[in-house]
C-alpha cells in the first residue's frame, strides 16, 4: 500500500488529486459516474457575485489533443452557488474548493469573505488567471504588484486558506507567484488556460468572439509543467500542479518536479470518471516503482 | 446516464460521407429514448480529445444505431472503425421528444436530422399514425430514404431540392400546405439551422406546439463544461446537452 496522501501543510488530503475549476461544474453533475469522496478535493466552477451569462457560442475548440474554450466564466452567482454547496456537501464529504472571480478588486474580496463564512467550504482559491473575461486575455495574474495588492486585500477578509491561481500568460509567473507568496497566500496553483488562437480561414475570422481563448488539455502539459518547476524552485508555499493531466504518471510528473498535489481538468470532459481512474493509477505506479509516499519524490528532480 | 463499452457490429458507408453504425450497448439501448444522444470516444485517442455527440437513430436492444456524417477529424476516424472495434459510448444523454398520446404530430427532418425523428416515428409510430416530413439538397442527401419509407407513417412528405425525390424544393416550401391540410397538434423538427429558422417563422401564426431538438459541439454532454451553449430567446444560454436537446421553438433565439 503506498501513502498517497498529499500534506499541503495547511491541511492534509487523502491523496493528490483534486479537479479543476471550471472543468467539474458544481460537483453534481458527476455525481453518477463515482464517489467524489475518492478524490482529494474538488474545485467549483469560478463563481462571481451576480450570476453571468457567459460568452456567446462557439465557446469551444479543438485542437490537436487540446481545448480552446472561452466559456467566459458562465455562472449563477454567489448565493446560487451557496446553495449548490450545502447540496453536494449534503451527499459527500469531499473537500469543496471555491474558485473566487471579480470584476475588480472589491467584488474578489466580497466573494472571497461569502465563501469563507461557510462551513461547508474547506479552502479558497482566487482565479486571477482566466483569459475569457477579458478582451486579448487581461488578467490580474500578468501583474505581480496587482496581484500582491489584490492577495493582501482578500486575505484581510478571510479566515480559511488562500490559493493563489497563476497564469501561464505572465511575462514572469515565477515574479508574479513570489508577489503572491510574500502577499500572503497560502498555495499557489498553476496553471490556468494558456492563451490561444484559432481562425476561421474560410471566413477570414477568429473561431472565437474573444478573439483569443484558453488552451488546456495534454497538449499543454510539458509547457506547464516547465512552469510549475520553475515555480517550486522559488516557492516557499505548496504548489498544485496544474496542466494537461490525463493519467496517474502525468500526476506523479507533477509531484517530481515540486508540487504537493495537482489538478485535474479537461480529461473530466473526456472522461468523466477520469480523475478517479487518475486516484487509481498515482496508487498503482507508486506500487510499481516502489515509492511509499509522495514526499519520497516530490521535488526530487535530479537535473 | 452510464459508460459503456460498445463493440460494433456493422459499420455501413451510405455514400456522400454519410455512415450507418450498428452497436452492441445493451445498457444504453435499454434506456435510450427518442431525443436522446450519446457521446462517443475511439479509446485510447488522445486526439481527437473530446468525444462526439451523435444521436441515436434506433434502440432494439442490445443494439443502438448511429447515423452521421463525416464532418472532421472524430467523425473521419469513426467510419474508419471496423465491426469488432470497440467504442466508448456514454449515455443515453439529455431530454427526449415527448409521447404525447392521443396528440397529431407532425415530424419534420431535414438532411441528418432525420436521426431523432426516425427513432421517434420507430418507437411510437406502431401506437398511432404519425407524419413525417422528410428534405434534402437530393438523393445524395438521403440515403437513408428506404429505411423512412419502411416506417409506420400515416404519411410521408419528401421534398429534394434539386427535385430527384419526392416534391421539389426546400421542406419549408411545402410546409404551410401540410400544416393548414394536415392540422398537426404538435411539430417535432430537426435539421440545419438555417432550415430550422425558417421553420420557426412558418410555424408562428399556427396553433401548434412546436418542439426541436438542436445539435452543438460539444464538451462533456452532461452539463459539466458549458461549451454547447444556445443564446435563448430572452438572452440568456441554454445548455443543449442539458436543457436540451429539446426545446420548445419559441424558447430559441433564431438567427435572422
Amino acid at each position: 500500500m503506498a501513502d498517497l496522501s498529499a500534506d499541503l501543510g495547511f491541511c492534509t488530503l487523502k491523496n493528490p488529486v483534486i479537479t479543476a475549476s471550471g472543468t467539474f461544474g458544481y460537483g453534481e453533475e458527476f455525481l453518477p459516474f463515482y464517489d467524489l469522496d475518492s478524490l482529494g478535493a474538488i474545485v467549483m466552477k469560478g463563481i462571481f457575485r451576480e450570476a453571468r451569462p457567459g460568452n456567446p457560442p462557439p465557446r469551444l475548440h479543438e485542437s490537436p489533443a487540446g481545448l480552446l474554450n472561452s466559456i467566459g466564466l458562465a455562472g449563477p452567482g454567489s448565493a446560487a452557488l451557496q446553495e449548490a454547496i450545502r447540496r453536494l456537501h449534503a451527499r459527500t464529504p469531499v473537500p469543496i474548493i471555491v474558485n473566487v472571480c471579480g470584476g475588480d478588486d472589491d467584488e474578489f474580496a466580497e466573494v472571497a469573505a461569502i465563501f469563507s463564512a461557510m462551513d461547508e467550504v474547506s479552502l479558497l482559491e482566487l482565479n486571477i488567471s482566466c483569459p475569457n473575461v477579458n478582451k486579448g486575455g487581461a488578467c490580474p495574474a500578468q501583474d505581480a504588484g496587482h496581484t500582491a495588492r489584490l492577495v493582501q486585500r482578500v486575505k484581510k477578509g478571510i479566515h480559511k486558506p488562500l490559493i493563489v491561481k497563476l497564469s501561464p500568460n505572465a511575462a514572469d509567473i515565477v515574479g508574479v507567484a513570489q508577489a503572491a507568496q510574500d502577499a500572503g497566500a497560502d498555495a499557489l496553483s498553476l496553471v490556468n488556460t494558456f492563451l490561444g488562437l484559432a481562425v476561421d480561414l474560410e471566413a477570414r475570422r477568429p473561431v472565437f468572439a474573444n478573439v483569443y481563448a484558453g488552451l488546456s488539455g495534454p497538449a499543454v502539459k510539458p509547457l506547464a509543467l516547465r512552469l510549475v518547476r520553475e515555480v517550486c524552485l522559488k516557492a516557499y508555499v505548496p504548489v498544485i500542479g496544474i496542466g494537461g493531466i490525463a493519467s496517474g504518471r502525468d500526476a506523479l510528473d507533477y509531484i517530481l518536479v515540486g508540487a504537493s498535489a495537482v489538478q485535474v481538468g479537461t480529461v473530466n470532459f473526456y472522461d468523466p470518471a477520469g480523475a478517479a481512474r487518475i486516484v487509481a493509477e498515482i496508487e498503482a505506479e507508486m506500487v510499481r516503482l516502489k515509492i511509499k509516499s509522495l514526499s519520497e519524490i516530490r521535488g526530487k528532480l535530479q537535473a | 446516464m452510464q459508460d459503456e463499452r460498445g463493440l460494433i457490429e456493422e459499420s455501413r458507408d451510405l455514400g456522400n460521407g454519410y455512415h450507418l453504425l450498428k452497436v452492441a450497448a445493451p445498457r444504453t439501448a435499454e434506456a435510450a429514448k427518442p431525443g436522446h444522444f450519446v457521446m462517443v470516444r475511439i479509446l485510447p485517442a488522445l486526439d481527437p480529445l473530446l468525444r462526439r455527440p451523435l444521436g441515436i437513430l434506433d434502440a432494439r436492444p442490445p443494439y443502438i444505431w448511429l447515423y452521421y456524417q463525416v464532418l472532421g477529424s472524430g467523425t473521419r476516424l469513426l467510419a474508419g472503425q471496423r465491426p469488432g472495434d470497440s467504442l466508448d459510448i456514454l449515455g443515453p444523454l439529455g431530454n427526449t421528444f415527448p409521447e404525447l398520446p392521443g396528440q397529431r404530430v407532425l415530424l419534420i427532418a431535414g438532411g441528418r436530422g432525420i436521426v431523432p425523428l426516425f427513432h421517434y416515428a420507430r418507437t411510437y409510430g406502431e401506437r398511432r399514425p404519425l407524419l413525417l416530413l422528410y428534405g434534402g439538397r437530393g438523393k445524395a442527401d438521403l440515403p437513408l430514404l428506404d429505411r423512412v419509407r419502411s416506417l409506420r407513417l400515416e404519411r410521408l412528405f419528401v421534398f429534394s431540392e434539386d427535385g430527384a425525390l419526392g416534391q421539389q424544393g426546400r421542406l419549408s416550401d411545402g410546409l404551410e400546405k401540410i400544416v393548414r391540410d394536415e392540422r398537426p397538434d404538435v411539430t417535432m423538427s430537426c435539421g440545419p439551422e438555417a432550415m430550422l429558422a425558417a421553420l420557426a417563422t412558418l410555424l408562428k401564426p399556427f396553433p401548434t406546439r412546436d418542439l426541436v431538438l438542436l445539435e452543438a459541439r460539444m464538451g462533456c454532454g452532461f452539463g459539466a463544461c458549458q461549451g454547447c451553449a444556445v443564446r435563448a430567446a430572452d438572452g440568456s444560454y441554454r445548455r443543449v446537452c442539458d436543457e436540451g436537446p429539446v426545446f420548445p421553438m419559441e424558447e430559441i433565439q433564431w438567427p435572422t
